[in-house]
């Protein structure tokens, strides 16, 4: 990213762009301290967090920049090879817009690349002194100055190397690698003679092809796969995590395309995907409304009348809706038709025998599916939710709340960083339940220490939820401006910093396999969540997050300039005594 | 897209017409004759190559050309039954890549013919439409693929005998 870019960024208040790229945010922190009454003693880590995980190692392009940077390779061959630059980006194509490669393979053998690519360097026909000559297509005679040729000088009408040119674009992006008309030739034919012989709508066609080559031939670009984004990514792979926010505000895996899924991993995600798309349609609507016979294990619909279930033949069993058991046995004895007691006395006898075990343990499988991907699905609904409010509070209610508490909207950024932390926190936290999916269940201690962390993302999301859509409603619909504005700046910014830092960490130990695990044994509360906020992973530097940021008063030993607040685990600097978030003393 | 110009292709084949007319004698493999009524209809009789199973059979092919030839191909197929890997047993479709995206308005229904005689000495077992004809082939049974392609050039391509 460069810098101008930068400053559009942060200049940019209305956009989605503030959050992701987060190092132009944490920059205009520093520049304008002054803009909030926060100690940005406890923002720098968050901010040194976000630097590292927001390393620009990729580039939004958009359409301008796109055909900038193509324009630029093309210049930059026809420069070192000394060529047209209709040759360049001929070349270029054909070597997947690798700059290197073009000059490599050039270099090494100009001859062999120049047959392959068909750039040739005289013609293979020549006719000199020829006044009328005969079109290849049409065979029909006509003076010289109505005749085309490619490089290679055969002889073609305009209206026949119209008429090929228009077939070969609307037979799709092939005509990229348009070649003489001639079977036996092999000349490349390039944009100079298409802008010369199409039409307007088909160079119009023809230049988006080559544009959408630049971006889908080479390996360094991708387009946005956001429906409806016209935006591509310049990816420098290599360095930290994959994930690649757009601006048009969508965020996705650069490795696989997906939409953004750290903490969990590619293949996981699509044995996720997979598995949502193969069961989850039919397997929610069965378990929701059928139970299985419990003879013959057809799934059975309920729809209607009493407990007394008769299956369809050839079945016929007779049992009981509620408990699952032989009707026969229902009555006077098992404590009413409707007492079904039968059931759990017989469970504790143990009469159950295999067969009910294993459909109870398929059940059970299913329930365990369902769990996870109802979590998952609410999750990602809570997010579209809270995009959906992010929307409404840029475009409605910043206005307003700049009208009651006299505040310059600039001044209320911290709303939008707030809602743009809620966003991502819900995409973090919807992964975490397809990691909880795979997690192995026989690893009891990962499992307790992952279900810990993750209850504590939770109502920390939810505070901060809170907060930001609840307690700003009262400031919002003030009558006037409120004393105690600055207060809740103050706590909702640091709120979400709090909650930005706890998901950073979060997504690294999970990401970690949560290692901690391993050396810490079964954890009990506190070790657990010192160890979550602890996680230091040796990855490209991103070690020096080592800030405890969970709920205990635990210090971590390097971090001696701040204490944390027992009660809502702000960080706080050495020289004051009361919690600025909470106004509890410290402990 | 260029609206289709019925005229030029009909310029061009009636151009290839007297090309026929003039060469009759150029490639004496190849018979190519225009339906009487419809320029658009053609129909070849090409000789069966030597050293083939094909040799001494004379195979029909029928030639549909569309209205935006030559920038599209001639849809070609044998009217005469043949056991060939890229000719579909019943149909008599060809599978030919200059039939399809090789396809260059440069080639002419002369080329079409003389491309198809090649195919008939050279086939590709890898892409069969005939896959019985194929398997043979790629399984190295060429004797037997022979005989198969022999006796249906003697029952299908040759004059009947008595």
């Amino acid at each position: 990213m460069d810098s101008e870019d930068d400053m559009h960024d942060a200049n940019d208040v209305d956009s989605l762009e503030d959050f992701y790229s987060g190092d132009t945010a944490a920059d205009s922190d520093d520049d304008n301290d002054a803009d909030y009454d926060f100690d940005n003693d406890s923002d720098d880590d968050a901010d040194a967090i976000m630097l590292h995980r927001h390393q620009p190692n990729y580039t939004i392009l958009k359409e301008e920049d796109i055909r900038q940077h193509q324009e630029d390779d093309i210049t930059r061959v026809a420069a070192v090879l000394s060529i047209a630059s209709v040759s360049a980006s001929i070349l270029l194509r054909h070597y997947h817009w690798s700059v290197s490669k073009v000059n490599d393979e050039w270099f090494a053998d100009e001859s062999r690349v120049r047959k392959a690519v068909g750039l040739l360097e005289e013609p293979v026909v020549r006719y000199p002194n020829a006044k009328e000559l005969t079109c290849g297509i049409c065979f029909e005679t006509y003076p010289c100055d109505m005749i085309q040729s490619a490089a290679c000088g055969h002889p073609f009408c305009s209206t026949c190397w119209e008429g090929y040119i228009s077939t070969s674009i609307n037979d799709g992006p092939g005509c990229l690698l348009l070649r003489c008309p001639d079977p036996s030739c092999c000349a490349a034919v390039g944009q100079d003679m298409i802008n010369l012989m199409a039409s307007d709508e088909d160079k119009e066609k023809y230049s988006r092809y080559l544009l959408r080559s630049y971006i889908e031939d080479n390996r360094k670009t991708k387009w946005c796969p956001a429906p409806g984004c016209e935006y591509a990514v310049e990816f420098v792979a290599g360095s930290g995590s994959y994930d690649v926010a757009c601006q048009c505000s969508y965020g996705f895996c650069w490795n696989c395309t997906e939409e953004a899924h750290r903490p969990v991993d590619c293949s996981t995600v699509a044995k996720w995907i997979l598995k949502n798309s193969a069961e989850s349609e039919n397997m929610n609507w069965i378990l929701a409304n059928s139970k299985p016979c419990p003879k013959c294990k057809r799934p059975i619909e309920k729809n209607q009348g009493c407990m007394h279930i008769t299956c369809t033949p050839p079945c016929k069993f007779e049992f009981c809706w509620l408990c699952l058991g032989a009707w026969s046995d229902h009555g006077e004895r098992t404590g009413g038709f409707y007492a079904c007691n039968r059931y759990e006395a017989a469970k504790q006898e143990g009469v159950y025998d295999e067969t009910e075990r294993r459909r109870e343990m398929a059940k059970n499988s299913l329930e365990r599916y369902t769990h996870y991907y109802e979590r998952w699905a609410t999750n990602q609904s809570s997010r579209q939710k809270a995009l959906a409010d992010l929307h409404q509070m840029q475009t409605v209610h910043i206005e307003k709340l700049s009208d009651k508490q006299c505040q310059p909207e600039s001044q209320l950024k911290f709303i939008t960083e707030a809602w743009l932390q809620i966003v991502e926190c819900r995409r973090v936290l919807k992964w975490t339940y397809a990691y909880g999916y795979y997690l192995p269940e026989h690893e009891l201690p990962r499992r307790q220490f992952f279900e810990y962390v993750q209850g504590e993302a939770e109502s920390g999301l939810e505070r901060l939820h809170q907060c930001a859509e609840k307690e700003l409603q009262t400031y919002i619909s003030a009558d006037g401006p409120s004393a105690d504005f600055n207060d809740f700046r103050t706590k909702l910014a640091g709120l979400t910093s709090v909650t930005r830092n706890y998901f950073e960490n979060l997504v690294r130990a999970l990401e970690n396999g949560l290692s901690e695990v391993d050396s810490y044994g079964a954890c009990s509360r506190t070790t657990s969540s010192k160890s979550t906020g602890g996680t230091s992973k040796a990855r490209g530097g991103r070690g020096k997050g080592t800030t405890s940021r969970s709920s205990c008063s635990n210090k971590t030993p390097d971090d001696s300039s701040r204490w944390y607040c027992e009660h809502c685990a702000t960080a706080n600097a050495k020289s004051t005594n009361t919690c600025q978030m909470c106004y509890q003393r410290r402990a | 897209m260029q609206p289709p110009i019925p005229q030029a292709s009909r310029a061009r084949l009636f151009k290839e017409y007297k090309e026929v007319q003039r060469e009759k004698a150029a490639d004496p493999d190849i018979q190519l004759v225009c339906d009487d009524s419809n320029i658009f209809k053609w129909t070849a009789l090409i000789k069966g190559p030597s050293e083939t199973p094909f040799e001494g059979g004379v195979f029909q092919l029928a030639f549909a050309v569309p209205e935006q030839y030559p920038l599209q191909p001639p849809q070609v197929r044998f009217l005469t039954k043949i056991f060939h890997p890229n000719v579909h047993f019943k149909t008599g479709e060809i599978c030919l890549d200059i039939l399809k995206n090789a396809w260059s308005p440069a080639w002419t229904l002369q080329s079409v013919c003389r491309a198809i005689i090649a195919l008939m000495a050279h086939p590709e077992p890898d892409s069969p439409l005939n896959c019985d004809s194929g398997n043979l082939l790629r399984s190295g049974d060429i004797r037997g693929y022979q005989s198969m392609a022999r006796m249906y050039t003697r029952l299908a391509a040759m004059p009947k005998k008595g």
